[in-house]
C-alpha cells in the first residue's frame, strides 16, 4: 500500500534545508546524550571542592560550577532530562489530546459541546496552580513531572484534533466507510486519527520547547528537579548568577537549549509547510 | 492644645531641615516577614523591622550595645537582683496617641506567655515570676505573675531568678508592648498598615506584599527629634544576586548579605561597602529525633561526623566563616565551649563505625535523608555539598527541597521533616540564647528534642551566679548536645553585607543590631 500523502511530504521536509540540519541535530543529541554517559570519566554528581569554577580545560571541556562539578557532565545529563520531560510530556499531550479531541468531534452535537465546555473551563485555570497542587498532593516524584506537565499541554491539542475531525466528518471518504457499514470505532481509528496526525506532528514539536521551559520554572520553584539532577532550566539559572565571574557555566547549557529549541521550531515549521502543502506558502 | 500642636510642628520642622540630602533609607531585607506581630515572629527579617516598629522597655547601644532608656526612662534592681522597679516616661505615646502605661506592659507580657498565643519564644517571660507555670497552664491566675504596677508610670517585675542580662534581653522583640484595644478588635490583621498602632520611633506606612514594607518616621515618638529618617523602605529581595545589583545601581543603601562567590572579588574592593564581622550565630541543621532513622543517636552521629566543615566553610560558604565544633559561638558571653568531637583525619572512620553499629553498614538498608533549606542559593549549595559527603563517606544517600520562608517555618514548627536547614542567631549576649531553646518543649525546638539531665542543667544554670560556674554547667550541656546531636552545628557565623558610605550612625557589632533611630543619610 503506497502512501503518497507520506512520500510527498518526506520529499518536500527534505528540500527545506533548515528542518533537515534541526532533525539532523536533534538526533545527533539523542545518540550523543545516551552514550556520552557510558563512556565519560566524570559523573554530574561528583564534587571536586578544590577545583570549583576551573575554566574549560582538557580535563573539564566546558569547565566546573560553583561545587567542582563537570559542566560537560551536567549539561549532558541535564540535556538527557530536558528532552526526556520535552518528549514524554509532550507524548502524553497527544494522547490524551487526540484521543479526547476526536472523540468529541466525531461525536458532535451535546457531547461535543459538553466536552469542549469542559476545555475550555480547564483552560481558565492557570497550568501552574495545577501542577503544584498534583506535586504537592502526590509528592515530588520525577514520573509525575512529565506527566503533570503533559496534562497541562493536551488542551489545544484537544481543540486542534477535534477541529480537524470535524471538517473530516462529512467528506466522501468516511460517508464511504459509513455506508459499507464500518463500525464507529473503526472509523475513528483507522480513518479519521490518520488524516489529523499533520497538524498533530507539528503541534508537538511546537509542545516540547515550552513543557522545557515550564520544566525550568517549575524547578525554579522547587517542584521540578531536585538536586543534584539537573535540567538545561536549573543549569541557566545557576549559571545566570554567577555570569561575570564564570561565563562557561552559563554558556554552555544555554547555548544548548536555544539549539534544541530552535531545531524543533525548525523542524515544526518544515513538517507544518511539507504536511500542508496548500497553506502557509504564499 | 494648639500651643502644643504648634511645638510639635515647629519642632518637627527644625529637626528635618538640618538635612540637605533626602533622609530615605533603603535596605535588603533578605525575605519577606511572616508576619510583624512581635510575640509570634521568630526571624532575623521580622526582627530588622519590629525593632524600628515597637520600643521595650530599654532601647540599645548601637555602639557598646548597652540598654539604654527606652519606654522606661530608669530603673532601680533591688539588692538581691530579683526584682526590678521601671519608671515609665510619661510622653512615650501609641501612634494613636493614647499614653503607653505599665498596664500596656502587663497585659503584653501576658499575650506573650498566654498559651493561646502560642509565641514559639513563650520562654523568654520564663524569667518573669510564674511565667513559665502560666504558659505551661499550671497557673491559671494571671495576677500572680510577677508583674505589678503602683501607678500607671512605674511597672515592678519580679524574676524568678537573679538574672544579670534582663536588661539586654529587654530589646528583644518578644518583650515588647502592644496595643491591647487594637489587637483584640483585628485579631489575625492587628499588623496591617491600616490596623497597626505601635510606639517606635517609626510607624508602619505601606506593606506591599513580597515586595516592600515602608516605614515612616513616628511624629508622636517621645524621642522624634532625634530620629532623622523620615523613611525606611525593607525590600523583600530573596536573591542575593538581585540585592547586589541593587545596590550597585543605587536602589539599595544596604544589604540583607552577599552572593557567595562575590565575596571574593568584593573583598578586593577598596571603597569600603563590604562590611564584614563576627556575628554571634550559628548555622546548623535541626534534626527530627522522632523520625525514623534519625531517632538513632548513632546514625545522628555518624551523619555530623561525616560533614567536613572545614572544607565547607574554605570551598562553600566561603566568607571567612568558622566551623562549628559545637553548638554555642565561641566568645558568647564570655563562654569558651570545649568541644569532645573526635578529630577530623579519624572522623569519617568513626562515622562508618557508628553506622555499622547503627545496623546500616555502608548506608544499606538505610531510606534516603531528606533535607529541607528555605530557597536560596547558598543553602541550596552548602545542602548539596554535604549530601556529597555523606554519600562519599558513608553511602547515604540523602534528597534535598526547598520551600518559600513562611512554608518553611511552618513546615519546620509542624516538625514535618527530617533534616532541616536553620540559623540561631543570640538575642543576647550570653550562652543561655543558645541553649535554653533546646529545653523540652520550647517553642523554638524544632527537634522535638527532650532531655531532663539537660533540662536541669539549663535550670541551673539560670540560678547560678558565679560566671565560672555557670559556664562550667554550660559546657556539660554542651556535652549532652554533642552526644545527642538534635542539632548538627555547621558554621559560626560572620556578617556579610554591602553598606553604602552614606550611611551615618550604623555600627558593626556582634549582634548585628542597628536601631535606625540612630542612622541618618550623609
Amino acid at each position: 500500500m503506497s502512501n503518497s500523502l507520506w512520500t510527498d511530504a518526506l520529499y518536500r521536509l527534505k528540500k527545506n534545508k533548515l528542518a533537515v540540519l534541526g532533525a539532523a541535530f536533534l538526533a545527533f543529541e539523542m545518540v550523543f546524550f545516551f552514550l556520552v554517559p557510558l563512556i565519560w570519566h566524570l559523573g554530574y554528581e561528583v564534587q571536586d571542592l578544590e577545583m570549583t569554577f576551573a575554566a574549560p580545560s582538557i580535563s573539564y571541556w566546558f569547565g566546573t560550577d560553583s561545587l567542582g562539578r563537570d559542566l560537560f557532565s551536567r549539561v549532558i545529563f541535564g540535556g538527557r532530562i530536558s528532552l526526556t520531560v520535552g518528549i514524554l510530556a509532550s507524548l502524553v499531550s497527544a494522547i490524551v489530546g487526540v484521543v479526547y479531541g476526536s472523540i468529541a468531534g466525531f461525536l458532535g452535537g451535546k457531547s461535543d459541546n459538553l466536552m469542549m465546555r469542559i476545555v475550555d473551563i480547564l483552560y481558565a485555570l492557570p497550568f501552574i496552580f495545577l501542577v503544584i497542587i498534583l506535586m504537592v498532593y502526590f509528592g515530588r516524584n520525577f514520573i509525575l513531572l512529565f506527566v503533570a506537565l503533559g496534562l497541562t499541554q493536551w488542551l489545544t491539542m484537544a481543540r486542534i484534533v477535534r477541529g480537524q475531525v470535524l471538517s473530516l466528518r462529512h467528506k466522501e471518504f468516511i460517508e464511504a466507510a459509513n455506508s459499507l457499514g464500518i463500525r464507529q470505532r473503526e472509523v475513528v481509528l483507522k480513518h479519521l486519527i490518520p488524516n489529523t496526525l499533520g497538524p498533530v506532528i507539528v503541534y508537538l514539536t511546537l509542545t516540547v520547547p515550552s513543557v522545557i521551559l515550564e520544566e525550568a520554572f517549575l524547578s525554579y520553584l522547587g517542584l521540578g528537579i531536585q538536586a543534584p539532577l539537573a535540567s538545561w532550566g536549573t543549569l541557566i539559572k545557576e549559571g545566570v548568577d554567577v555570569m561575570d565571574l564564570a561565563p562557561w557555566t552559563l554558556f554552555f547549557p544555554a547555548f544548548f537549549l536555544s539549539a534544541t529549541l530552535f531545531s524543533l521550531n525548525f523542524l515544526g515549521d518544515g513538517l507544518r509547510d511539507a504536511l500542508d502543502p496548500k497553506g502557509a506558502r504564499d | 492644645m494648639k500651643i502644643v500642636f504648634l511645638t510639635v510642628y515647629f519642632l518637627t520642622l527644625f529637626c528635618s531641615s538640618l538635612f540637605a540630602s533626602p533622609q530615605v533609607l533603603n535596605l535588603g531585607n533578605g525575605t519577606e516577614p511572616r508576619d510583624l506581630d512581635p510575640h509570634t515572629v521568630t526571624g532575623i527579617p521580622e526582627f530588622q523591622i519590629t525593632q524600628n516598629l515597637f520600643e521595650g522597655l530599654v532601647g540599645k547601644d548601637p555602639k557598646t550595645l548597652e540598654p539604654t532608656p527606652g519606654v522606661a526612662e530608669s530603673w532601680k534592681i533591688s539588692k538581691d537582683g530579683k526584682t526590678y522597679t521601671f519608671k515609665l516616661r510619661e510622653n512615650a505615646k501609641w501612634t494613636n496617641g493614647e499614653p503607653i502605661t505599665a498596664s500596656d506592659f502587663i497585659y503584653s507580657w501576658k499575650r506573650l506567655l498566654d498559651p493561646l498565643t502560642a509565641s514559639e519564644y513563650a520562654y523568654q517571660g520564663y524569667y518573669i515570676k510564674g511565667g513559665k507555670d502560666f504558659n505551661q497552664g499550671k497557673l491559671k491566675d494571671a495576677s500572680r505573675l510577677g508583674l505589678k504596677s503602683a501607678d500607671p508610670y512605674t511597672l515592678e517585675v519580679t524574676l524568678e531568678n537573679p538574672t544579670p542580662y534582663f536588661l539586654s534581653l529587654l530589646y528583644h522583640h518578644s518583650l515588647y508592648p502592644v496595643h491591647q484595644a487594637t489587637v483584640e478588635k483585628h485579631g489575625m490583621r492587628w499588623t496591617r498598615p491600616e490596623n497597626i498602632v505601635s510606639n517606635g520611633p517609626f510607624s508602619l506606612k505601606k506593606w506591599k506584599m513580597n515586595q516592600v514594607i515602608t516605614l515612616e518616621k513616628n511624629p508622636s515618638y517621645w524621642d522624634a527629634c532625634s530620629v532623622k529618617l523620615e523613611k525606611v523602605n525593607f525590600y523583600a529581595v530573596e536573591k542575593s544576586e538581585t540585592e547586589e545589583k541593587m545596590f550597585l545601581t543605587k536602589k539599595l543603601h544596604a544589604t540583607a548579605t552577599v552572593p557567595t562567590e562575590k565575596i571574593a572579588p568584593w573583598t578586593k574592593d577598596t571603597s569600603g561597602v563590604l562590611k564584614r564581622h563576627p556575628y554571634l550565630g550559628t548555622y546548623y541543621y535541626w534534626i527530627n529525633v522522632n523520625r525514623a532513622p534519625m531517632n538513632n543517636p548513632l546514625v545522628r552521629k555518624a551523619l555530623a561526623l561525616a560533614i567536613d566543615r572545614e572544607k565547607l566553610v574554605k570551598y562553600v560558604v566561603k566568607g571567612g566563616q568558622a566551623p562549628a565544633e559545637s553548638f554555642t559561638p565561641p566568645g558568647t558571653g564570655g563562654f569558651h565551649p570545649q568541644s569532645h568531637l573526635p578529630k577530623d583525619s579519624s572522623r569519617v572512620a568513626e562515622a562508618k563505625k557508628l553506622l555499622t553499629q547503627a545496623g546500616f553498614p555502608d548506608g544499606k538498608g538505610l531510606q534516603p535523608i531528606e533535607i529541607l533549606y528555605n530557597t536560596s542559593e547558598s543553602h541550596k549549595k552548602i545542602a548539596e555539598a554535604i549530601q556529597q559527603m555523606w554519600s562519599e563517606n558513608l553511602g547515604v544517600q540523602a534528597t534535598l527541597y526547598n520551600q518559600e520562608w513562611k512554608v518553611f517555618l511552618d513546615t519546620q514548627h509542624s516538625k514535618n521533616y527530617m533534616v532541616s536547614r536553620a540559623g540561631w542567631i543570640a538575642d543576647y549576649n550570653d550562652p543561655n540564647t543558645f541553649l535554653d531553646m533546646l529545653t523540652t518543649g520550647n517553642g523554638n525546638n524544632h527537634a522535638g528534642w527532650s532531655n531532663p539531665a539537660y533540662d536541669l542543667l539549663i535550670e541551673k544554670a539560670a540560678k547560678e551566679l558565679n560566671p565560672k560556674k555557670r559556664h562550667e554547667i554550660f559546657q556539660k550541656a554542651e556535652d549532652i548536645l554533642l552526644e545527642e546531636l538534635p542539632v548538627i552545628p555547621l558554621y559560626i557565623y560572620t556578617r556579610i553585607y554591602l553598606l553604602s558610605p552614606d550611611v551615618q550612625g550604623w555600627f558593626e557589632n556582634v549582634e548585628d543590631v542597628h536601631p535606625l533611630k540612630y542612622v541618618w543619610m550623609k
